[in-house]
């Protein structure tokens, strides 16, 4: 075990920190509409021209195929500097693009990979139904084989950013016949293809926040191209993404909510006194909110060193799950510091919104139950 | 950087983990058919000695293997697992303290020739200058010759007769020898503050790693229970309320074994930022014994309230370890007032 670096790691680390202090955006991202597409998108740009946007991407796809480890220092050096959370780009890059590298044809990748990392393009993903959440592979929405087209009827919802995105990773039932996990394709889709209709849903976060739609599909045709990996094999593709997510794809965040703890200290400090917080009931908890976002970090670092040998596994779901219940404990304790004002919602607020949006945390990408399914059968090896 | 046990370091797990598989397999804390029972490992002094266990951290100059924090830190992941009594803890702490300050002390405390016991504080410790007065628990002390004092402020080697006025104590955890006594004004043989060197992060690191093994150990009791034991025709741990405390069980000795592993690297580097990482460590390790040891428990059923099987005492081991030096509550209290690590 170390926790060294070399002195190259060291120059990249010096290099993304001057970088990241000159162009990190200052002003404040848009929280949702055609600004906050352009805020990320614009972001993304200026990361690819900086040669930053694909640090651990291949070189051939236009990365710097530069190791995890640099992947890390760089995620590092973005949480110092307090780089957006872009999340408008995190299909793309973290879904969309690892999955057309491992199954794509050559034809996906060179189309689509270079626009994903220039920031020409945003994704969204089209996997969740009305009937089918936890239990995905049930799916439903349908993609009938016409000559060398899909006919695709049937309808997606909770699809973040559906209304922003120029393209959907699309999971279609191609062959209603076959056990479930065996008729399911993974196509790319174009957003502006006719049949597409969107309808807004609201979240609970602020009155009129807009986050993700319904999408509905009436003979919407997609081009037999752009099915990823062969048709009826959609599942397998489905799974390396969601294995990519559970693993590295959350180290940005895992990085991130060490700077949200310690904002919290200073201001407990400010309001409570230094001497007062140890020994109240406020400072006990803030003090092991401390110390298991530190673990989190170690565990970060697990994973990297892990992921440096084998791609990750189901034990990727031990930290997904502690993170995603230990952020809402985190964004929780925010409004016993803050009191009573903690009612308000005012317009600048850094507090509020953020706590009511780690409700969503243990739902998205697979709820924290079905995390603990995974873990006890696969980690584990309990009976199902 | 790599936060895996490199080979070498593997190979030290196998070594310690069979020697303990032979030497302490857990059924040797099965009470007798009269329900006596005591503490079995001071037989395992000598033979740890032996292999060089016990003075495994420390310098060789100082009589020791010379191995850093990260191999003590993955040893007594394997104690913790396999309940050694926490008397260990005096042998190693103490012959750090000594190495520097007393030699033979220090030769014979990793010789395995004398046995050191735990002093942790009952209430306000008086300190000036490697004096102490108090009042203290004495734990494992019956036959040592020594005796290591940890309190959240400082960490210091004492003779098990500068302690008075002693009364025995049954222990909460049965298998551990308790005491009361009372130091006055008594001078330390080497003694360092929580403030230099890293000591006394040491000693939180250690305690972290042996709770992380207890952890681990009420887990894997219950997930090995929970995949034979049948109730309505299936193994209870296909039932979700069951699968599902395992899975937390699982998470809570992940979070606890990276933050020790990630702490003993830091350490091991004699870095300033070692009282801040093996505080987090002793918080979110100690959390997950308590934790992990009750949840065994109830996994078993009635089973898990003998005393015929292990399931109670990881708890009660958590128990005892969480006083040592200072509770959950104390530790918090440093860590919250400690400067920010980023
Ligand atoms: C903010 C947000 C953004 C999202 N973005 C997208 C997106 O962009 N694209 C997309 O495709 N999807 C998206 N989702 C959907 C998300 O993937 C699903 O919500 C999730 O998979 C759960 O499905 P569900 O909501 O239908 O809940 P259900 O599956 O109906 O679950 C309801 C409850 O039952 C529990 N449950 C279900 N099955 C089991 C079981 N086997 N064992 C134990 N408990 C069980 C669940 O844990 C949950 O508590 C998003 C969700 C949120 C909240």
């Amino acid at each position: 075990m170390n926790l060294d670096y070399t002195a190259e790691d060291e120059l990249f680390r010096a290099e993304a920190r001057e970088w990241l202090d000159a162009n990190v955006p200052r002003e404040v991202r848009p929280p949702d509409g055609p600004g906050m597409r352009d805020f990320d998108l614009g972001w993304q740009r200026k990361q690819f021209e900086g040669g930053w946007a694909g640090v651990s991407w291949p070189v051939e796809y236009g990365g710097r195929g530069l190791s995890l480890t640099h992947q890390l220092i760089w995620y590092e050096e973005y949480a110092k500097a307090g780089g957006p959370n872009a999340e408008l780009l995190f299909v793309g890059c973290n879904h969309a693009a690892p999955t057309i590298m491992a199954r794509g044809s050559d034809e996906q990748k060179s189309y689509h990979l270079p626009r994903i990392l220039s920031g020409e393009v945003a994704w969204c993903q089209g996997f969740s139904e009305p009937n089918n959440g936890s239990d995905l592979g049930g799916l439903k929405c349908r993609a009938e084989i016409v000559g060398d087209e899909l006919v695709v009827n049937g309808s997606k919802i909770w699809t973040s950013s559906a209304h922003l995105a120029d393209w959907q990773e699309l999971l279609v039932r191609t062959d209603p016949a076959a056990p479930k996990h065996k008729g399911i394709s993974w196509v790319i889709c174009d957003m502006q293809t006719p049949g597409i209709e969107l309808r807004p849903i609201l979240i609970m976060t602020a009155p009129g926040h807009h986050h993700f739609n319904q999408v509905f599909y009436t003979d919407v045709r997609i081009s037999l191209s752009n099915v990823v990996g062969e048709v009826n094999d959609g599942w397998k593709v489905a799974m390396s993404t969601l294995g990519f997510e559970r693993g590295t794809a959350g180290m940005l965040e895992n990085i991130r909510y060490g700077a949200v703890v310690e904002r919290l200290v200073d201001m407990a400090r400010q309001r409570l006194g230094t001497s007062a917080l140890e020994n109240d009931d406020i400072g006990q908890r803030l003090a092991q909110l401390r110390a298991e976002v530190t673990a989190v970090r170690a565990m970060t670092y697990r994973i990297a060193s892990r992921a440096a040998i084998a791609p990750p596994g189901s034990e990727a779901s031990l930290a997904r799950a502690f993170f995603s219940q230990l952020q809402q404990r985190i964004r929780r304790i925010a409004l016993d510091i803050i009191g009573p004002d903690s009612i308000e919602l005012p317009d600048d607020d850094p507090w509020i919104r953020p706590y009511l949006r780690t409700y969503s945390n243990t739902i998205a990408a697979g709820t924290s139950e079905i995390q603990r399914n995974i873990i006890g059968e696969r980690v584990l090896g309990l009976p199902r | 950087m790599n936060l895996l046990p490199t080979e070498e370091q593997q190979q030290i797990v196998d070594m310690v983990r069979g020697f303990l598989a032979g030497n302490a397999p857990l059924e040797r804390l099965r009470p007798d058919k009269f329900g006596q029972i005591g503490n079995p490992d001071a037989a395992l002094w000598p033979k740890m000695a032996e292999l060089g266990i016990l003075g495994l951290g420390v310098p060789e100059d100082g009589g020791g293997l010379g191995l850093s924090a990260v191999e003590e830190t993955l040893t007594y992941i394997e104690f913790g697992r396999a309940l050694v009594s926490i008397g260990v803890l005096g042998a190693t702490l103490g012959a750090h303290l000594a190495a520097r300050d007393a030699p033979d002390v220090a030769a014979a405390i990793m010789g395995g020739s004398t046995a050191v016991g735990l002093a942790t504080p009952r209430g306000a410790v008086e300190h000036s200058d490697g004096r102490f007065s108090g009042e203290f628990h004495l734990i494992e002390a019956d036959e040592a010759e020594f005796v290591l004092l940890l309190t959240s402020e400082a960490i210091a080697l004492f003779r098990n007769e500068d302690f008075t006025d002693r009364s025995a104590r049954l222990s909460m955890d049965s298998h551990m020898r308790l005491m009361r006594a009372r130091l006055d004004d008594g001078k330390a043989l080497g003694w360092s503050s929580v403030t230099e060197g890293v000591d006394h992060a040491r000693a939180n690191l250690l305690i972290a790693a042996y709770a992380t093994g207890l952890a681990e150990a009420a887990l894997a009791g219950a997930v090995d229970y929970a995949k034979v034991r049948e109730q309505f025709g299936k193994p209870i741990g296909s039932f979700q309320a069951i699968k599902h405390k395992c899975a937390d069980m699982a998470i809570a000795a992940e979070v606890a074994s990276c933050q020790v592993s990630f702490a003993s690297v830091i350490l091991a580097k004699d870095s300033e930022e070692s009282r801040f990482h093996a505080l987090a460590a002793r918080i979110v390790a100690v959390d997950a014994a308590l934790k992990n040891g009750a949840t065994g428990i109830q996994v078993h059923g009635a089973i898990g309230f003998t005393a015929e099987v292990e399931a109670h005492l990881f708890v009660k081991r958590a128990h005892l370890i969480d006083f040592i030096g200072g509770d959950q509550r104390v530790q918090k209290a440093q860590f919250i007032g400690a400067d920010a690590v980023m």
